[in-house]
């Protein structure tokens, strides 16, 4: 017995040790992608020496990947070899009809497995939304289990892969894009970050939605704005400007962070900084006619003035000055009101959602086509801005 | 029948469903039966309790009792131990009457200095033939404090060897013992292995009187209650056993009595041959006994109910049963305010975690799931491990290794070079290893924090259970990764919940539930709340007498 016992001992032990480590990686074999960007098809620029030469699959070039693969340590990467020494990321790109097929092709490019788990950006050309819709687009970064749901998306004017390009010896990318989206707290322009997981309820709630737009410019991107998808087909149908995208965030009460510059009475500037910011939407249904009251009340200090000894700090002044902002601010909802409903007939601001939770029977009927509906509705704002208090500085006498 | 016949799994299906069977089967089937090994190889069945070998009772079977005639029961006495070089042997006269006496005793044993002086000018010069004169009145006319007599030569031997002076007189039938012993003592200093900050600093010696006598100064009571044992079959010693008789639960008490008269051993050493031979599981890494150099410790133990095993030569007492909450407890969680002692407390359950766990996690992290790590994090580890030819699992193990090798090392050493060894292995064997690439820098902060960690369980005994156990984790995880370590915890958690000490399940007041104890768990309650006795114990009184 105790015989067979220590044999049995034995090859439990053996059988232990030749499992071994059952589907381990160590973490330096592995090669994360922090972003992601997706463009309209076409090879990229490596790929077409390649492909001369016979590397070549099936394909139709419906979509361009590009991944930002850190740390670039010890790889040999396709890229360009002088970006490699000093630059802690690399990127590299394919073209192919779907991403997942993009992705293993990349496993014949590189030495070390790709993996999702730290994707943080993933950016989408605005010409290729155009051309295809985000449900399309996203549909297997959704799927893939690897891939977090909080991962934020934006869309670019032009390249996406631009956006990835960044300055060698600088930050990542990826990184500094995630560091960008959380200025919120410095100005609305920089809306609340759309995640994937947000992104796919917009998707199937069919509703319009506004993705943060970003702009580069040689090697140098900034979030400028806002891109339209419109709900009902899933496609960008255009954008709004950075003062629009700022005024849509206040609406939506999202934000109560920005500036407000004017020219007072002696055209010099006078600069109001909002500290904050309420935004309330209440709708009203008479019959067929649906409209909305949108109450907006902030305060915020006069901070910057350049006319030369306006040190006043009455009560009277406040109000003059306050008259003038609040001009502006009427000016710039204006038009953005104007250009949600006349110029792209897509609600973005929330307005539905107010009507879905006051009239629900009343949304069950619109809603299908509610950007249309809302396109019509009477929407009346009125403001409310307060100055506090005036910032600090020195009496003259 | 074609339908039900879809209904029957396929054989592989089978075949795992009796693997699924066999393998916990046979597993405690093998369990089970080396235990039992184990257990036989350890415990006979004879030996009854001997209750004390020093009433005169208890003559062995051997016994040559004293024949009365006195040179020739110096001879006899002389033929047992005669040969022995420390011995003295005096004959002297006793001049008030025509007698002679002998004394014997054991150099070093006795103070010399009064024997000479009072005890033999007492017997030359004084002693009358009436103080000698029967048995009955030997005790009652000698001024001896401490005197025993024995009618048997073999004991009487036995007892002038263990230190106590013996004398033998004309005319009296028996073997005087005068004197006990006294022999050079070790100081009462702190406990070494448990100091405390706030508390007292007075822990046990090796001489099981003073430590019977430091329970007994604790307070005033009549109801706490030693006996006596006497164990070992070559060389005998004295076992105590301490309780509070109207405190301790019965069944508890005679538990404790039956596995201490069951065991049957040449010598004990220390206590830990008693812990290890009356521990209900030999197989269970935890201990179930709880060993401490604190008399405050131990009688709080008593007073919860619990029992106590002193031994003579062992300055470390037993408390039974011990759960598994004892071993994060320590006395002066009591000692301080409940909530600094209620933080630390939980802080060392904390350190418990890491301690045992912390390289799994690690390994886990590194090898299985780096997408658990924050990115940051992750760039810079890989960036740190881009050297390293290990798997993590090879790397942890060579700095865990070695950081157990240093501490094994740095106990043996001499104490002025302890610290420096320290030094040299912890900072500069560390850091080398990181410069040659062959661990990860981040790895030396884990196996650090997972060192430092096991050295705050208050209980050293603890502190290497949790450090053999860690190296399974470490095995498990490098298998299964994070569900490697959660299967290891499970198991540990499942062979927890079964374990016992002396019928006392070992993770109450956990498992099984008990809130009322809860306040004495994670957290310290505040002292007036805790007016009743921990429940688990079932005592006898469940009120503490405020």
């Amino acid at each position: 017995m105790l015989k067979s016992l220590r044999k049995l001992t034995g090859i439990l032990c053996v059988l232990l040790l030749l499992s071994g480590c059952w589907s381990s990686t160590e973490i330096e074999d592995l090669a994360l992608y922090l972003g992601l960007s997706l463009d309209a098809g076409k090879p990229a620029p490596k790929e077409k020496d390649l492909e001369r030469k016979g590397a070549r699959y099936p394909k139709q070039d419906k979509l361009l990947v590009t991944i930002q693969v850190v740390p670039a340590v010890g790889v040999a990467s396709n890229e360009d070899k002088s970006l490699e020494k000093s630059s802690p990321f690399f990127n590299i790109s394919g073209s192919g009809d779907s991403i997942l097929q993009i992705f293993r092709q990349f496993s014949i490019r590189l030495d070390r497995p790709i993996i999702g788990h730290h994707l943080k950006v993933i950016v989408i050309s605005a010409d290729l939304l155009k051309k295809q819709s985000a449900e399309q687009l996203t549909d297997f970064l959704l799927r893939d289990n690897d891939i977090r749901p909080s991962c934020i998306v934006l869309v670019s004017e032009g390249e996406a892969m631009d956006v990835l390009v960044g300055t060698p010896n600088k930050e990542i990318p990826a990184v500094s894009l995630i560091g960008m989206s959380r200025n919120r707290s410095r100005t609305s322009k920089v809306m609340r970050p759309v995640t994937l997981a947000r992104l796919d309820a917009m998707i199937h709630s069919r509703k319009s939605f506004v993705l943060q737009r970003l702009i580069t410019a040689g090697k140098e991107t900034l979030f400028s704005g806002a891109e339209i998808i419109k709900g009902s087909i899933g496609q960008s149908i255009g954008s709004l400007g950075e003062d629009d995208t700022m005024c849509l965030t206040w609406l939506r009460g999202e934000g109560d962070r920005g500036v407000i510059k004017v020219n007072d009475s002696k055209g010099e500037p006078l600069v109001f900084e909002m500290k904050s910011l309420k935004s309330k939407i209440t709708p009203h249904v008479e019959g067929e006619e649906i409209s909305f009251d949108v109450k907006i009340t902030t305060t915020g200090r006069i901070i910057e003035t350049w006319s030369k000894g306006d040190t006043s700090t009455t009560q009277e002044y406040a109000d003059e000055a306050s008259k003038i902002f609040e001009e502006e601010l009427i000016r710039m909802m204006t038009q953005l009101i104007h250009k949600l409903q006349d110029t792209y007939a897509a609600d973005v601001a929330g307005f539905g959602d107010q009507l879905a939770i006051k009239y629900p029977s009343v949304w069950k009927k619109v809603k299908d086509d509610w950007d249309e509906r809302f396109s019509q509705s009477k929407i009346s704002i009125s403001y409310k801005l307060s100055i506090t208090d005036f910032g600090s500085f020195s009496e003259k006498k | 029948m074609s339908s039900l016949k879809s209904f029957i799994p396929s054989w592989h299906i089978w075949v795992l469903a009796v693997v699924a069977f066999l393998v916990p089967f046979l597993l405690s089937k093998i369990f089970a039966r080396v235990h039992a090994y184990v257990k036989s190889g350890g415990t006979f069945k004879s030996a009854s309790a001997r209750t004390s070998v020093l009433s005169p009772d208890s003559s062995s079977a051997a016994a040559t009792p004293f024949d009365g005639d006195y040179a020739a029961d110096v001879r006899s006495v002389m033929d047992v131990i005669g040969k022995n070089s420390d011995l003295t042997v005096r004959e002297f006269p006793l001049s008030r009457f025509d007698a002679k006496g002998t004394l014997f005793y054991v150099n070093g044993m006795q103070r010399e200095r009064e024997l000479n002086m009072r005890t033999l000018e007492f017997f030359m010069f004084e002693a009358t033939r009436e103080m000698l004169a029967s048995p009955p009145n030997v005790k009652g006319l000698l001024p001896f404090y401490n005197l025993k007599e024995s009618a048997d030569v073999r004991e009487f031997s036995r007892l002038v060897l263990f230190g106590y002076a013996g004398l033998i007189i004309e005319g009296v039938p028996c073997g005087l013992l005068i004197q006990s012993p006294n022999t050079s003592n070790r100081a009462i200093v702190e406990p070494l292995s448990e100091a405390l900050l706030r508390g007292p600093r007075i822990g046990f010696t090796e001489v099981l009187s003073e430590n019977t006598s430091m329970l007994r100064r604790q307070g005033f009571s009549d109801q706490l209650e030693m006996k006596s044992y006497i164990i070992g079959n070559t060389l005998p010693k004295e076992v105590v056993i301490a309780y509070f008789k109207d405190i301790v639960n019965a069944d508890l008490l005679k538990e404790v009595e039956a596995r201490i008269s069951n065991i049957n051993i040449d010598f004990l050493a220390d206590s830990g041959y008693i812990e290890q031979l009356i521990e209900d599981n030999y197989l269970s890494p935890f201990q179930q006994l709880q060993n401490t150099e604190r008399p405050d410790r131990v009688i709080n133990g008593l007073l919860e109910g619990r029992v106590a095993i002193l031994q003579d030569g062992s300055p470390f007492a037993l408390i039974a049963p011990a759960t598994f909450s004892m071993l994060l407890q320590s006395p002066e969680d009591y000692y301080e305010r409940w909530i600094p002692s209620s933080f630390l407390r939980i802080l060392r359950f904390f350190a418990a975690f890491l301690s045992l766990l912390a390289p799994s996690i690690y390994i886990s992290f590194i090898s299985f799931h780096p997408g658990l790590i924050p990115t940051e994090l992750v760039l810079s580890i890989i960036e740190t491990r881009q050297g390293v030819p290990f798997p993590s699992l090879i790397e942890v193990l060579v700095l865990e290794l070695s950081i157990e090798i240093l501490r094994e090392a740095g106990i043996r050493l001499p104490k002025p070079i302890g610290p420096a060894m320290g030094i040299v292995g912890g900072i500069i064997v560390g850091d080398a290893a990181v410069q040659a690439g062959i661990v990860s820098p981040i790895l030396v902060i884990v196996v650090a924090v997972t060192a430092i960690s096991s050295f705050s369980m208050p209980s050293y005994s603890a502190g290497i259970t949790l450090r053999l156990l860690r190296f399974f984790g470490m095995v498990f995880a490098a298998i299964l990764g994070m569900f490697g370590t959660i299967l290891f915890f499970l198991l540990l958690c499942s062979h927890l919940s079964r374990l016992k000490s002396f019928g006392v399940s070992y993770l109450t007041p956990v498992s099984p539930y008990r809130l009322q104890d809860w306040k004495d768990l994670f957290i310290r309650a505040p002292i007036s709340l805790m007016k009743k006795r921990p429940a688990m114990m079932k005592t006898r009184q469940e009120r503490r007498q405020t």
